[in-house]
């Protein structure tokens, strides 16, 4: 009565299919949860269920975002205009706070004087959010590019510093007490030690923070642009272009999946290279 | 050798005090400094008092600085009570059941990924610029992390737990009720923290874009009017809230979870 | 010959199955577990004692043999099962007296009637005073007694305990091990008891099923005759014990 290989090959070939069909299930479950929510969408706006005005069919929305591409109506910009410049603002904002608060945590976790410091200034500026600075940034620096990047640097800093800061803060005291038994200095160890082990934290910052940097830079354009997709949801909204809208918000949404894509292919390779070292 | 050691430690301890109020020192000053250069710009410390209590002598929209920031916090709280019940019990059903996950969570990802903020344009198309919409924009925001953190609460919930469950004879309703979502609680805590400072965020940028009462109101009333010492003061009013809020969330959470540490 | 009572074991199999391959956890085992006992399973580090004991009380599936119990074969949970579990089973949300009635509270019990029986099994296991504290607030073998507390309270008529004491330091150990003999004469209820420890083991068992390292089959049993208390340090214990040291292929 003994486990044969026949047996066990057998098993296996039993549990690769079952669990094939499972998955295919429920991929199938998700298109249709999908389907249904296009369908009772379409039905809504067609025999007007609800009473809203200016209610976009699916299909009209994706009509809109294909002419946009080469269109300029309603709001001066092709639908590609639009997302550079917002690309071009949350950017350059993101991956200047990124550079400068991440160091900045790192070492006002490891050395507490720079603590003792800086973090008076941010505790000061934590509870706010960033879109509250928005009139105060557009007063002093315009609504250029500048203007907004430095919004978003605003909204990125915060995160990053705070869970770079946390992050370093949690490095384990044997593993510290190991590099220094081993004759490394504070800052060999901070290096060596610290820094690595704050990485996962790091990362859930900058994650954070791209939510966070994405959403400030559409109320930023909102608020004060001529260009970009935060703008263009304001334009179409002001001459009562609901596809226009719609089709700005799915554009904005897909965006922002695409960038978080990268963020956890990026973290995963930094995060191996780590565990591989 | 010993005295020495305390010694450097008094001397370590008195740089600890200077340096912050060193610090915040500097912050004052530069304010200072600007402010002279910019008058224009930047209100003076006299100048931020002067537009407090104005707001009170003079209220806008016949409201005065309290009745906007009740007005702003009304609006995240009717929203916030119907994000944390319907958000909390739609992530427990995709969280706990994976045909109803497959269903409904799909649609749910399809919204996810689309800033709050992004729904206001079409939320005023809608709904006009009245209470229901920017109640609805708020929900918005502090919905979709409730959901997020309370699925992955109940699918993370340690399998030990569940086994203890069905060991004694739980059914599944008990499983869920009795042993996975008590579990799940510090998951959705995070939450609903996250919840209450999205709220917070969103009901400004929906009051900054168009209404009449509300402290996001209040800062595009002054950026309108360049009266900067409304913004700043504003500003202060909106960083002390969400300080409170912050620090409320954090007590409530040890009341709610005291095993949690 | 099938027997009728009792809870037999037969050819008892695991292979778990990955997208990467199978592993056999269990092969092949089998034994009777006599009314009254206290059988010791002894395995080494993981051996998959825990995937033998999962699938005797019925939180795993088996892929292959069966289990008798009275006679009748048994799938899945069964009300004459407890267990007591390796570690982190107390529900940190609830107090001592809700975590030791919650078995009760499961199958509907009024609250007087639960709280009564709770009350018994606390203080069988000496936590009276502790009803009301939380499980972060007490040492790792209180915690452990609430878990056999809460195991008694179900009713059990085999309790199952998975290295109940394997977390603990060798001072409260040696301590439980005599509460939970205890505890057995007092309530006279079949055990069995898994453990990676010998002494233990040894101590403890009315017989011992000595399993191999991975994937776990039975090596060897021995019946254990000394009477209790048992003197870890007598000539007969310490003879039995080099035994089955001698046939173990412990890794730890």
């Amino acid at each position: 009565m003994s486990l044969n290989e026949k047996d066990l090959k057998k098993g296996l070939a039993e549990f690769k299919e079952n669990k094939r069909k499972e998955t295919l299930k429920y991929v199938f479950l998700s298109f249709i949860g999908i389907a249904i929510f296009l369908i009772v969408w379409k039905l809504i706006v067609d025999f007007k269920l609800l009473n809203v005005r200016n209610l976009p069919a699916p299909d009209s929305v994706l009509s809109t975002l294909i002419t946009k591409v080469s269109s300029k109506n309603p709001d001066g910009n092709t639908l590609g205009a639009n997302i550079l410049a917002s690309l071009q603002v949350s950017m350059s904002g993101f991956l200047l706070a990124v550079v400068i608060g991440i160091p900045l945590g790192l070492f006002m976790g490891w050395f507490t004087p720079i603590d003792k410091f800086v973090s008076p200034v941010f505790e000061l500026l934590r509870p706010v959010p960033p879109i509250a600075w928005i009139p105060v940034v557009v007063v002093f620096v315009g609504i250029d590019l500048k203007a907004k990047a430095t919004i978003i640097f605003l909204s990125v800093f915060v995160p990053c510093v705070i869970n770079s800061y946390a992050g370093i803060k949690l490095t384990k005291r044997t593993l510290i007490n190991v590099a220094k038994t081993f004759g490394a200095g504070n800052f060999e160890t901070f290096i060596k030690v610290g820094i690595p082990s704050a990485m996962p934290m790091v990362f859930t910052g900058v994650r954070n923070a791209l939510g966070g940097a994405w959403s400030t830079l559409v109320a930023a354009e909102m608020l004060a642009a001529k260009a970009g997709l935060g703008y263009m949801l304001q334009v179409g909204r002001n001459v009562g272009r609901a596809d226009v809208v719609v089709a700005g918000m799915a554009t904005i949404g897909v965006l922002g999946a695409l960038m978080a894509l990268i963020l956890n292919l990026i973290e995963k390779r930094i995060l191996k290279w780590k565990l591989d070292s | 050798m010993f005295s020495n050691a305390t010694k450097r430690t008094t001397t370590q301890k008195i740089i600890y005090i200077i340096l912050p109020i060193l610090s915040l020192l500097l912050i004052v000053m530069a304010y200072a400094f600007v402010q002279r250069k910019l008058p224009m710009l930047l209100p003076d410390a006299a100048g931020l008092w002067n537009r407090f209590t104005k707001t009170f002598t003079n209220p806008i929209k016949n409201v005065n600085l309290i009745g906007h920031i009740l007005a702003s916090l009304r609006r995240v709280m009717i929203a916030l009570a119907f994000a944390w019940s319907l958000g909390i019990l739609f992530g427990v059903l995709i969280g706990w059941n994976r045909v109803f996950k497959a269903l409904f969570g799909s649609i749910f990802e399809l919204f996810r990924p689309i800033p709050p903020i992004a729904w206001i344009p079409i939320i005023i198309m809608w709904f006009g610029i009245g209470e229901f919409p920017k109640i609805l924009i708020v929900f918005i925001g502090s919905f979709i992390p409730v959901v997020i953190n309370t699925e992955d609460g109940i699918r993370l919930v340690e399998k030990e737990y569940i086994d203890v469950g069905r060991v004694f004879g739980a059914n599944r309703t008990q499983l869920l009720m009795e042993f996975v979502v008590p579990t799940a609680l510090p998951a959705i805590f995070a939450g609903i923290r996250t919840s209450v400072s999205s709220a917070w965020t969103v009901v400004l940028a929906a009051e900054m874009l168009g209404a009449d009462h509300g402290v996001g109101a209040l800062v595009t009333r002054g950026w309108n009017a360049g009266d900067m010492a409304l913004v700043f003061v504003s500003i202060i009013c909106i960083g002390i809230i969400g300080a409170i809020l912050a620090y409320v969330l954090n007590k409530l959470e040890k009341v709610v979870s005291p095993w949690n540490n | 010959m099938e027997q009728l009572n009792g809870l037999v074991v037969e050819n008892l199999s695991k292979t778990f199955y990955s997208s990467e391959g199978y592993f056999t956890a269990v092969e092949d085992v089998s034994f009777t577990l006599n009314d009254g006992e206290f059988l010791v399973i002894l395995g080494p580090g993981r051996s998959g004692k825990t995937v033998l004991l999962n699938m005797i009380v019925g939180i795993e599936e088996k892929t292959g043999g069966r289990i008798l119990y009275n006679g009748k074969e048994k799938t899945g949970i069964h009300p004459d099962f407890g267990m007591v579990f390796q570690s982190l089973s107390l529900m940190p949300f609830k107090t001592v007296m809700e975590n030791v009635e919650l078995p009760l509270k499961l199958r509907g019990v009024s609250k007087k009637e639960r709280r009564k029986t709770a009350q018994h099994y606390i203080e069988l296991v000496g936590l009276n005073g502790f009803e009301k504290s939380y499980p972060h607030e007490l040492s790792g073998g209180m915690k452990q007694r609430v878990g056999i507390a809460r195991a008694y309270t179900a009713n059990p008529k085999v309790l199952i305990m998975d290295e109940p004491f394997g977390q603990l330091d060798a001072q409260t150990r040696y301590a439980m091990q005599n509460e939970i003999l205890r505890i057995w004469e007092a309530e006279r209820r079949t055990v069995i008891f898994v453990t990676n420890n010998i002494e233990e083991a040894c101590y403890l068992g009315d017989r011992i099923i000595l399993l191999s390292d991975c994937p776990a089959k039975v090596k060897a049993v021995y019946p254990i005759d000394l009477p209790r208390p048992r003197n870890m340090v007598a000539q007969e214990f310490l003879r039995i014990r080099t035994t089955i040291s001698d046939n173990t292929d412990l890794a730890i």
